[in-house]
């Protein structure tokens, strides 16, 4: 019986990264696109810009014609 | 015998399909991002294209848990059509109620149970059981759960209340994003038992990949079984587990999604469902004055517990029946269709319905579940 607890930790860690990265970008987003923040608009639609860009990279992993 | 063994693995793939919507479109739907018959219909055609994009189909079905090969168990069809009636049948009662399970625990206990009837337990490799099945079973809730608590935490500290609503539409994107990951992973068991099946019984070189109408019949499949929406595992857990909020759903998708990329692509492959289920309960966690329902979660991991015993059981009363000769095999077609249709059956008695989980998109409080009215039961 092997468990590769060293791929485990990694994935644990890359999970942890990938997971909360998108919830950050998407709800400073949406702090930042809110009525009361007008100035900080902008930087609101560069945090989904970056939020779509790791959906993106998401799909870019789905599918294995990119990277194979 | 071949067209059997294809038969019943094209409806293992449609049961495969319908059990595993829940997985990615249970919280879009329990939160009202999307409308319950949008979300199967976006999922079976994420699962549709998924399909074909990726026929990297396993060169062993079993992930090297039966030893297969010139010095273990000759996998032929029929051990394979006896596995089949034990995932499907397996498959069918969780569905009935409303459990999510994997669907290729189901498979494999099926042949596993069929491989000890047809060559002993010598043809089980119990640590590939522990380090490919059990382990893994163990860490996919804890790891997912985990990041769905971290993420969920952060959403709500981010994000100012009246705000939250904003996470409906970035729903959509997580939740199609874990649809797309199963299609590319889950109809390809499907396209490796009928290319096993094809190569056993003579009608395939062997080292060769899937056939075309194979990718073809089995993306279809998979797509009509998604679009027919498992509701009541959708039900359990959209609903069952705990009350999911729009930011909750965000964070549980985004830890799926993450959680089960992370897995394929670096080596430690961890069960769909067993992630989805533990964002739910880790979201659950992370947000004050929600609640789990613990029991609700224990007979889940009941389920899981007993998943691949039991379809190897009914696998391996398959498989000693079909041993005996074609008349055992018909018996096993035969009882196996009554049950699939005694279980339909069965299920009628209580329905539930894309309508029955539709939330409209206004709606902030949910309302407590509709008992179904005496005229739709009476429809059923």
């Amino acid at each position: 019986m092997t468990i590769e607890w060293g791929n485990f930790l990694i994935v644990l860690v890359a999970s942890i990264l990938a997971g909360c990265g998108t919830v950050i970008l998407f709800a400073l987003g949406l702090r930042f696109a809110g009525p009361d923040t007008r100035r900080l608009r902008p930087l609101g639609v560069v945090c989904f810009a970056l939020c779509a860009a790791l959906i993106l990279y998401g799909v870019y992993l789905v599918i294995p014609f990119f990277h194979r | 015998m071949v067209a059997l063994v294809i038969a019943l693995a094209l409806f293992f793939d449609f049961t495969n399909g319908f059990h595993d919507t829940a997985n990615a479109m249970a919280t879009p739907i329990a939160t009202g991002a999307l409308r319950p018959r949008t979300a199967v219909a976006i999922a079976a055609i994420l699962n549709l294209v998924g399909a074909f994009l990726s026929t990297a189909v396993a060169t062993t079905i079993s992930g090297g848990l039966i030893n297969e090969g010139s010095n273990g168990v000759q996998i032929t069809p029929t051990l394979i059509f006896a596995g089949l009636i034990g995932a499907v049948l397996w498959n069918l009662v969780t569905w009935v109620l409303g459990l999510p399970s994997s669907s290729s625990h189901a498979l494999v206990g099926g042949l596993v149970g069929a491989a000890i009837v047809g060559a002993g337990f010598g043809a089980i490799n119990i640590g590939n059981l522990l380090s490919k099945f059990v382990i893994p079973a163990v860490l996919a809730p804890i790891t997912a759960g985990l990041v769905s608590f971290l993420a969920t935490r952060i959403a709500y500290r981010l994000v100012k209340k009246r705000q939250r609503e904003g996470f409906r539409y970035g729903q959509v994107f997580t939740s199609s994003l874990v649809s797309l990951a199963h299609g590319t992973n889950d109809a390809q068991k499907t396209m490796g038992v009928i290319t096993l099946a094809l190569i056993a019984g003579g009608f395939q070189g062997a080292g060769t990949g899937p056939q075309f109408w194979v990718i073809l019949v089995c993306a279809l499949a998979i797509a009509l079984g998604t679009y027919s929406g498992g509701w009541r595992i959708i039900r359990t857990l959209g609903r069952g587990l705990t009350e999911i909020e729009p930011g909750q759903g965000f964070a549980a998708e985004a830890a799926t999604s993450a959680t089960i990329l992370a897995s394929s692509h670096l080596g430690f492959a961890l069960s769909t469902t067993q992630v989805a289920s533990g964002s739910v309960i880790g979201t659950g966690i992370g947000r004050k004055g929600a609640s789990v329902r613990w029991r609700t979660a224990g007979r889940i991991a009941i389920g899981w517990v007993i998943t691949i015993p039991a379809a190897a059981v009914v696998g391996a009363i398959a498989a000693w029946a079909a041993l005996l000769g074609a008349a055992g095999v018909i018996t096993d077609a035969v009882v196996a269709t009554v049950v699939i249709v005694a279980i339909f059956l069965i299920s009628r008695r209580s329905n539930v319905s894309a309508r029955s989980l539709t939330i409209e998109p206004t709606q902030f409080v949910r309302p407590k579940r509709r008992k179904t009215s005496k005229k739709e039961r009476g429809a059923a």
